[in-house]
């Protein structure tokens, strides 16, 4: 039973422009803020290092918790949100 | 294994291709996951490419166990095993009888035996550390993929379903008296 929150539907159903990194689901403010310091300011600059792993869950997902600190839910959240991203629009 | 920041970026792709790690481009924002990577991977002491070949062969005979289904055909394997060993020492006593006049032929059977004997011995192990490795790996992994996956436990799933059931059971039982109906009239 996955459950999608409306964070994930928003970001999912359009292509994600200049929305700053808090707009991707899973990431708030504190970890926003962490990414934002080394230089991952917007959504697709973290949609750039998706890519540059080559879309792998599970090399993302470990990025992501040693950049931002993110737990394991958050981060799976994460990449699940740009998984699907990319599924639809890439 | 010297430091891996003072590698090059060619040199980590490498690395990580001996290793057998699926990686893109290792570039700065790369490149510190990869070395981590790498770092527990060589701490695992995975085997590099350089010694396929030998790794082949016990990997074609492990995956070769994967495939028969069941313990018993193992039990079978062991036993056949059990039966052949057996019957070299009855051909060796044979051929020792017929051949003692000959002085070449039995050390050259002997050492043929010898050579054999070996990797038979080895056979039986490694059937029974496949047997050992699966199962006890797949009941811990099972039980924790279960877990992990569901927001809702499980039991508030059935809870919620059989209050719902009782509570529509109730709507049905009392649609049925027909003393109310009577009272309307």
């Amino acid at each position: 039973m996955s459950t999608t929150t409306q964070k994930h539907r928003d970001f999912v159903g359009e292509p994600m422009g200049d929305k700053r990194v808090t707009a991707l689901s899973g990431i708030g403010e504190i970890l926003g803020e962490k990414l934002r310091q080394q230089g991952f300011d917007k959504a697709y600059v973290v949609l750039g290092q998706f890519l540059l792993l080559k879309k792998d869950p599970e090399m993302f997902t470990e990025w992501l918790k040693d950049a931002s600190g993110a737990n394991s839910r958050q981060a799976g959240v994460c990449t699940q949100c740009l998984r699907e991203w990319c599924d639809a629009f890439l | 294994m010297s430091s891996l920041r003072s590698k090059s970026a060619q040199d980590i792709s490498d690395l990580l291709d001996e290793y057998r790690i699926k990686h893109g481009p290792v570039v700065d924002s790369t490149r510190s996951l990869y070395e981590k990577k790498l770092k527990e991977a060589m701490a695992k002491g995975k085997p590099k490419e350089s010694c396929d070949k030998t790794y082949y062969r016990e990997e074609e005979e492990v995956t070769y166990e994967y495939s028969t289904p069941v313990r018993s055909e193992g039990a079978v394997n062991s036993g056949s095993y059990m039966r052949s060993r057996p019957e070299w020492r009855e051909r060796e006593f044979e051929h020792e009888q017929s051949y003692s006049s000959y002085s070449r032929p039995t050390p050259e059977y002997r050492g043929r035996d010898f050579v054999d004997e070996p990797s038979m011995y080895d056979k039986p192990s490694t059937y029974s550390n496949a047997y050992m490795t699966p199962t006890p790996m797949k009941s811990p992994e099972a039980p924790k993929a279960a877990n992990s996956s569901r927001l809702i436990p499980l039991w508030v799933q059935f809870v919620f379903f059989l209050a719902v059931a009782a509570f529509l059971y109730l709507v049905f039982s009392s649609m049925e008296s027909n003393d109310s109906f009577k009272a309307i009239e």
